[in-house]
């Protein structure tokens, strides 16, 4: 499999001092589907921003599909690394749900055709073809997330980042989001405490706290280690016997 | 929650609704900007006339609308007060040592009529157009880009500022907070909407992330159907005609 992310001894400090990644080194392979967990407070989401740039490495290195990450190329990272946001009401900005999906491809310099073609696919793929003309505020939290989704589709990425996927969900959006990630063949970053969730779509598991990676490897064999996960502010999942 | 929806009968059906924005808005504005320049009482009533049978076209509610207007007529019987009392002029009625001036009546209902046009007709400019398409209309119409994001981010985000401000709220009452004119209310006031001002602030950056992660570069770019056809530019020449005319009955006396 080929390395589509490579993250060589990564650090960042917040402009207050705080030191949110020391020295990171991670590998992502095609189309392979790693989770990311840790406490409140690991790094996970900070380290996250810098995999398409919103963040600029303090030291280190961060390279996507062959590239480095830096302001030159920073609109190509962009399109191919999509990042879908904790909070859908941060995610969907526009007046209406056509307006936030097509804000990437526009911003990428699509034709116009192909900017309504994508809308469509996009809202498609996370099965809200009739929601174009609606307002982002009248929607639903679960439909706010799937919605959330297809704004990052549209822009066709490569590699898609969730952050904390299902947190506020109810049982049935929460089910019907990990039918939907499932579905997806494309290279997939979950962050999250949803360890269930992770267990359920990712095939490795990065267990990160205070800005180191402390464990890297099968997500049943990290998930499963109840005195690493203890040892890290975490718990077993239910399935896994907790 | 009651939300504040400028176009909520936007889905109407009406010569208003099916009028393109950018020449609604435009002739509208050239409207509304002849009504406030009108200086002779009489005709500013023909104001008022356009202002209203605008509105009926629109089918807008009239409650819907008078529901809006009351902020304004709060200001207004401000104005009638002060203007009637203070402005010099031939006593219209008196009133022991208060005298309500004919000059004063006259310059308040003036500025009232004007005032109460000005807001009437905001109402089929905007009301009867989804306001993210009245937003990409001023866009077309060179409406500088801040502006536009500026409007489009308050309308967007007003709904979860205000759902955020009831739950602060809500928060604190349930803590036994009680609203009093006192200064140790006053104190927790400040406090929360300080803690309100943090959190939006905290959301902007979030939402600023969201925005550069999807290639955004300081422009707003969006894509819209808008369509013209003469039936645009004929409503738009029948309103300003409409606008020119107290001017001109006005000069002809």
């Amino acid at each position: 499999m080929s390395t589509i992310i490579k993250v060589r001894n990564l650090e960042y400090v917040y402009p207050d001092g705080t030191k949110a990644l020391k020295g990171v080194d991670l590998d992502v392979f095609k189309e392979e589907s790693v989770g990311l967990i840790g406490p409140n407070g690991a790094g996970k989401s900070t380290l996250l921003l810098h995999l398409n740039g919103i963040l600029k490495a303090g030291r280190g290195s961060v390279e996507v599909l062959g590239m480095k990450v830096k302001e030159r190329n920073i609109i190509k990272v962009r399109q191919r690394v999509a990042i879908v946001f904790q909070e859908p009401d941060d995610q969907l900005f526009m007046p209406t749900v056509f307006d936030d999906v097509a804000f990437g491809p526009i911003n990428l310099g699509y034709p116009e055709e192909k900017v309504r073609v994508s809308v469509k696919e996009a809202l498609k793929g996370v099965r809200m073809e009739s929601y174009e003309k609606r307002c982002s505020h009248h929607l639903s939290f679960g439909e706010k997330k799937r919605i959330s989704l297809a704004t990052v589709l549209s822009m066709q990425p490569e590699i898609l980042i969730l952050d904390e996927p299902t947190s506020n969900l109810d049982p049935r959006a929460r089910r019907h989001l990990i039918e939907l990630l499932r579905s997806f063949t494309l290279t997939k970053i979950v962050a999250g405490h949803d360890l269930e969730l992770i267990l359920g779509i990712c095939q490795r598991v990065v267990l990160l706290d205070e800005g180191r990676i402390v464990a890297n490897g099968d997500a049943r064999g990290v998930l499963s280690n109840k005195s690493l996960m203890e040892s890290h502010g975490l718990e077993l999942p239910l399935s896994l016997g907790a | 929650m009651h939300l504040p929806e400028i176009d909520k009968f936007a889905h109407l059906k009406s010569p208003l609704h099916s009028w393109d924005p950018r020449v609604k808005i435009i002739s509208i504005s050239i409207l509304i900007l002849s009504v406030v320049l009108l200086k002779d009482l009489r005709v500013t009533f023909l104001g008022l006339g356009l202002a209203i049978t605008l509105v009926f076209l629109s089918k807008i509610p009239f409650s819907f609308v008078f529901v809006h207007l009351r902020w304004v007529l709060f200001f207004i019987v401000a104005l009638f007060v002060i203007l009637s009392l203070t402005v010099p002029g031939s006593t219209l009625v008196g009133l022991s040592f208060l005298g309500v001036s004919r000059e004063g009546f006259e310059l308040s209902l003036l500025i009232s009529l004007r005032a109460i046009s000005a807001v009437l007709l905001i109402f089929p400019m905007l009301g009867t157009t989804r306001f993210d398409l009245s937003l990409k209309a001023l866009q077309k119409i060179k409406v500088p880009d801040k502006l536009i994001q500026l409007l489009m981010f308050t309308y967007r985000y007003i709904f979860l500022f205000l759902d955020e401000q009831k739950r602060i709220f809500t928060a604190a009452t349930s803590r036994g907070w009680v609203r009093k004119t006192n200064l140790s209310t006053l104190k927790t006031m400040g406090n929360l909407v300080g803690m309100l001002l943090v959190r939006s602030f905290d959301r902007t950056e979030r939402i600023r992330d969201a925005m550069l992660s999807r290639g955004y570069s300081g422009r707003l770019k969006t894509l819209d159907d808008l369509t013209l056809c003469w039936k645009d530019f004929f409503k738009g020449a029948l309103v300003v005609t409409g606008a020119l005319m107290p001017h001109l009955l006005g000069w002809m006396g």
